[in-house]
């Protein structure tokens, strides 16, 4: 820390006089060669999404049907799909269950994350190859890893309840998968279950970057453990946590293959989230333009967390 | 460093931005080729083997006989409809496209297919049935191609040596799947999934019972969500069935632990690959004495899009009109356990392929799902999966299931 | 955290590709699946790996530089350009594919790994961009400037000192580039409609059908295809291990 700020109070000094005798031409080269750092990655965003964007936004106020991919006709119908969705009997479950989703599988990856992370802190003999392990879910197609799922969460035969019943924790096989509820939990812990390499590998990243010298100068000053954590490690971690937090909550909140290959919604609407809704109004009604305006909304609930992050993000800049 | 030439570079790439966005918008015009068609594009959904390859066989020898080559695309059953929406906003259609039978008439309905008729295909030896689900507005879109169904497989054995003989009636399944539970063996499997397969499973035991999918609320359908209800809070079926899907159905049925499943000739080939279960199949069994076990009929059509190239659409439907001589039909019903589309072929079929006799009469009273609704059908399965779902899990009574499912 | 991987390989050897009547340990294994696997998923592996690796080589050429100047220089937007960023991963998947697939028919994109790598790199770029900057609001003003001090322009400290420091962020951000490239199915699935070339992850489908699959090979490729992924994994790492020790540039 003391290194840091010493080397940047004494920059200005030594920086060449000849700097200031030609500012003006420095400047706006200088400007050009800032922007060029960007230029590229606002080109591609701007070509692959552009698009979309606009596209998904004038789809939810049409009514797009199979019928407009072959003639291209979408009669305008203004918020007519977003008043279908707000009226239908499954928004408010939708949108509960996709809060309760959210919620609670970030709050399961990040605590395990984090954990796992900073238990890989500590080197010991294997730890990067049962790290590099950690990342196989990630590594499966969603498909094979749901229907394993699916045989492990089995009510009758699945290893989970004989191993509960063996250990004598259960008397009755838990519906996890067939009971409206259960099944969300059953989700959310699969879901977290595919969260976590994600969590750790990030999480340990930035760990990784916090210099060892803080930990030995706040030990000297009596912090260790708990104190050191919340003094050094959160604090210099917090960038890198609060990108996780928004991303996890942007990538969860659209999750939609694990829920498809659990239970499609099912049982008995029990598992319906708003990406859920989306993809079955679109793919299997062909009722596209009340997707396009469930995913719309998807997107302005994901903004709300995206503000939040960048709030959060400047006060870190202003500190 | 060499500004200028990285300036140049992006002033480049901007200026290919607004061409990109344009062809993002728009599609390529269609491809007009007169004279000779020599190549044909061919898009299915029999993705995986051994149906890709028996149904290339197929393909190669009605492509010969009209004397062209077959480009073949193929893509997972799933998202069939999502490439073949894909295709038509971008004006890259195949010459010809399989599609499922409750797809026709809502494709049909779009404008994206040309009738049959225009090129004088004969229709007139399809059976009715079949020929339902491919016409819209009194025009034929599609070609079927050896059609499949529901049926009852039980397991010989086992029902040998419990007593039993295969169930005909509502009382004698319930009966039967209630002595045949012993361990961690269950009576009866099917599929009571939330999506159109748990539909399409029902659907026998509502037809069969007199229901109809214009009056969901109706007493005979009601019955039969009854016997739904009846069969699992009796423990004759297992309360996972509303998360089964027809291969898990088949999966239990071939593992011993059901006695009994719903489910189609598809799964013969697994069936045959497991030489310790003796199986057998019978229609599935009514209500009342009288009833006809009605079940729907599926099954893939061939049919011909507007690609814009008269020529080529023309040696399409020749094509497509080889795929319903007796010839091709026998051979490709042989080789999938599917029934010929043709009432006339039927008795050479089932006296060629005996363990298909049950499923070619369920064939012939088979109906189509889109038959009444058409593009409205979707509307109705979802009800249907979604009111025997609250049946099963209690979050409905059966009285109650169907009006709550619609309100969703 | 492993079980259910064990779990997969535990199904990928029985006969029937399910554990419904499967004890703790496949006592009587099958290696039908991955005869089946071997046999026919070797191209498709090669593809899944060129494409993966593309999209990392890609998209960190794209996204370094633009996580850079959002983490260190003053520019007065950088919150726009972050919202930007954040609303790009919001956006449904298959709507970018859609829209990609009319494109890349008018371009001659499709069934072509350049075509691949660019959708992919969709979902790696943006990502990308938001993980190295965090890591990069860390790195010290002052060591770039001391490096402009001698002479060194933009571009050069950028090169010699920023991504030397950032060694360990940029290996996380491409480590999940590859694994969001290596199991995407739906712009496999969009953008290719032959087989010529055709990641794995699109390739299992050949034994999933809507009637009839094939799970033992559909799990047995599965852990095939994972296993040159996971070596490749284990390389980085030992070199995220080497550059962690050996990082003390300063």
């Amino acid at each position: 820390m003391s290194t840091i700020e010493r080397s940047s109070r004494q920059s200005p000094q030594l920086r060449p006089p000849k700097a200031t005798l030609s500012a003006r031409k420095r400047f706006s080269e200088e400007n050009v060669a800032k922007v060029l750092f960007v230029v590229p990655a606002a080109v591609f965003l701007l070509l692959f999404f552009g698009y979309p964007v606009v596209k998904n936004i004038t789809m939810s106020m049409q009514e797009y049907t199979t019928r407009t991919f072959f003639t291209g006709e979408a009669p305008w119908v203004g918020f007519q799909n977003y008043v279908a969705v707000f009226g239908s009997n499954l928004f408010v479950p939708a949108l509960a269950n996709t809060a309760l989703f959210t919620i609670g599988s970030i709050a399961g990856q990040f605590v395990i994350g984090l954990a796992l992370a900073s238990f890989f802190r500590r080197r010991f003999p294997l730890s990067n190859f049962l790290r590099s392990m950690l990342l196989l879910p990630w590594l499966l197609p969603l498909i094979v890893g749901s229907a394993t799922w699916r045989s492990i969460l089995d009510q009758d035969s699945g290893i989970l309840n004989r191993f509960l019943e063996a250990l004598g924790l259960i008397q009755e096989p838990i519906p996890w998968l067939t009971s409206p509820a259960v099944a969300l939990t059953a989700v959310i812990i699969v879901n977290i279950w595919v969260g976590i390499p994600f969590n750790v590998t990030i999480l340990y990243g930035g760990l990784q970057d916090i210099p060892e010298e803080l930990y030995e100068a706040a030990a000297l000053d009596g912090a260790t453990g708990w104190k050191a954590f919340r003094h050094i490690t959160w604090p210099s971690l917090r960038p890198v946590v609060s990108v996780v937090l928004v991303l996890g909550v942007v990538y969860t909140i659209k999750v939609l293959d694990i829920i498809l290959g659990l239970t499609n919604g099912g049982p008995a609407n029990a598992t319906q989230t708003l990406a859920v809704r989306s993809y079955q109004k679109s793919f299997i009604d062909f009722d596209f333009g009340v997707g396009a305006a469930y995913s719309n909304i998807l997107i302005v609930i994901s903004l709300l967390f995206a503000l939040i992050y960048l709030r959060a993000n400047r006060r870190a800049v202003d500190e | 460093m060499n500004n200028k030439r990285r300036v140049t570079v992006i002033l480049a790439m901007a200026a290919i931005a607004p061409l990109t966005f344009t062809a993002c918008a728009g599609g390529g015009a269609a491809p007009a080729s007169g004279g000779d068609v020599k190549s044909l594009t061919v898009l299915d959904s029999y993705n995986n083997d051994p149906d890709k390859g028996i149904l290339q066989a197929s393909i190669d020898k009605c492509a010969a006989k009209v004397g062209v080559t077959i480009e073949r695309t193929t893509v997972p059953g799933k998202d069939r409809m999502q490439t073949v929406l894909q295709r038509s906003s971008s004006k890259t259609l195949p010459d010809v496209l399989m599609l499922d039978n409750p797809e026709v008439k809502d494709v049909a309905a779009t404008g994206a297919l040309s009738p049959l008729s225009d090129y004088k295909v004969d229709m007139s030896a399809f059976a009715g049935n079949s020929l339902d689900a491919v016409t819209q507005d009194g025009q034929v879109y599609g070609l079927p191609l050896p059609a499949d169904t529901l049926g009852l497989f039980y397991n010989a054995d086992v029902l040998a040596a419990a007593g039993i003989t295969p169930p005909k009636t509502w009382d004698e399944l319930k009966a039967a799947a209630a002595k045949l539970t012993t361990g961690d063996q269950y009576g009866l499997a099917f599929s009571a999934a939330a999506t159109y397969e748990g539909a399409w499973q029902f659907l026998p035991f509502m037809w069969t019972n007199g229901g109809d999918e214009t009056k969901l609320d109706s007493p005979e359908v009601k019955g039969a969500l009854q016997l739904y209800v009846d069969l699992v809070q009796s423990g004759s079926a297992s309360k996972s069935v509303i998360n089964w899907n027809q291969a898990d159905v088949k999966d239990q049925f071939v593992a011993g632990k059901a006695a009994m499943m719903i489910n189609g000739p598809w799964q013969i080939p697994a069936l045959a690959k497991v030489p310790g279960v003796k199986w057998n199949t019978v229609q599935i069994p009514v209500n009342k004495p009288g009833q006809t076990p009605t079940a729907p009929l599926g099954g893939m059509v061939w049919t011909v899009p507007r690609t814009g190239d008269k020529a080529k659409q023309a040696k399409a439907a020749e094509f497509v009109a080889c795929t319903g001589t007796e010839d091709s039909q026998m051979a490709l019903g042989k080789a999938r356990n599917t029934v010929p589309t043709q009432n006339g072929l039927h008795q050479k079929y089932v006296s060629e392929v005996p363990t298909m006799a049950a499923f070619t009469k369920q064939v012939e009273d088979a109906r189509s799902r889109t038959g009444k609704l058409g593009k409205d059908w979707p509307k109705a399965a979802t009800t249907i999966y979604t009111a025997v779902q609250l049946a099963l899990t209690g979050g409905a009574s059966v009285d109650e299931a169907f009006s709550k499912a619609a309100a969703g | 955290m492993l079980f259910p991987i064990y779990w997969m390989i535990n199904a990928s050897l029985q006969p029937s590709g399910n554990t419904l009547t499967a004890g703790i340990f496949p006592t009587n294994p099958s290696f039908a699946g991955y005869e089946t696997a071997i046999s026919q998923q070797g191209k498709n592996l090669i593809t899944s790996l060129v494409v993966s690796a593309g999209t990392v080589v890609f998209s960190l050429a794209i996204a370094a530089p633009a996580a850079y100047a959002l983490a260190q220089f003053r520019f007065r937007w950088i919150n726009a350009a972050l919202l930007a960023i954040l609303i790009s991963q919001m956006i449904p998947g298959i709507v970018i594919a859609n829209a990609l697939y009319a494109a890349y028919n008018d371009l001659g994109l499709l069934n072509s790994i350049p075509g691949l790598i660019l959708a992919d790199a969709t979902h790696a770029i943006p990502f990308a961009i938001l993980i190295l900057r965090a890591f990069m609001i860390g790195i010290p003003p002052s060591l770039v400037e001391a490096a402009r001090v001698d002479g060194a322009g933009l571009v050069r400290a950028f090169f010699s000192i920023v991504l030397p420091i950032s060694r360990n962020s940029i290996i996380t951000a491409g480590l999940f580039s590859f694994l969001f490239s290596w199991s995407d199915f739906l712009f496999a699935l969009t953008l290719t409609t032959t087989q010529d070339v055709r990641p794995v992850t699109l390739g299992i489908y050949q034994y999933l059908g809507s009637e009839v699959s094939n799970w033992s090979a559909v799990m047995a490729t599965a852990v095939l295809s994972s296993l040159p992924a996971i070596v490749l994994l284990l390389i980085a790492q030992k070199y995220i291990a080497a550059g962690a020790t050996g990082g003390a540039v300063k």
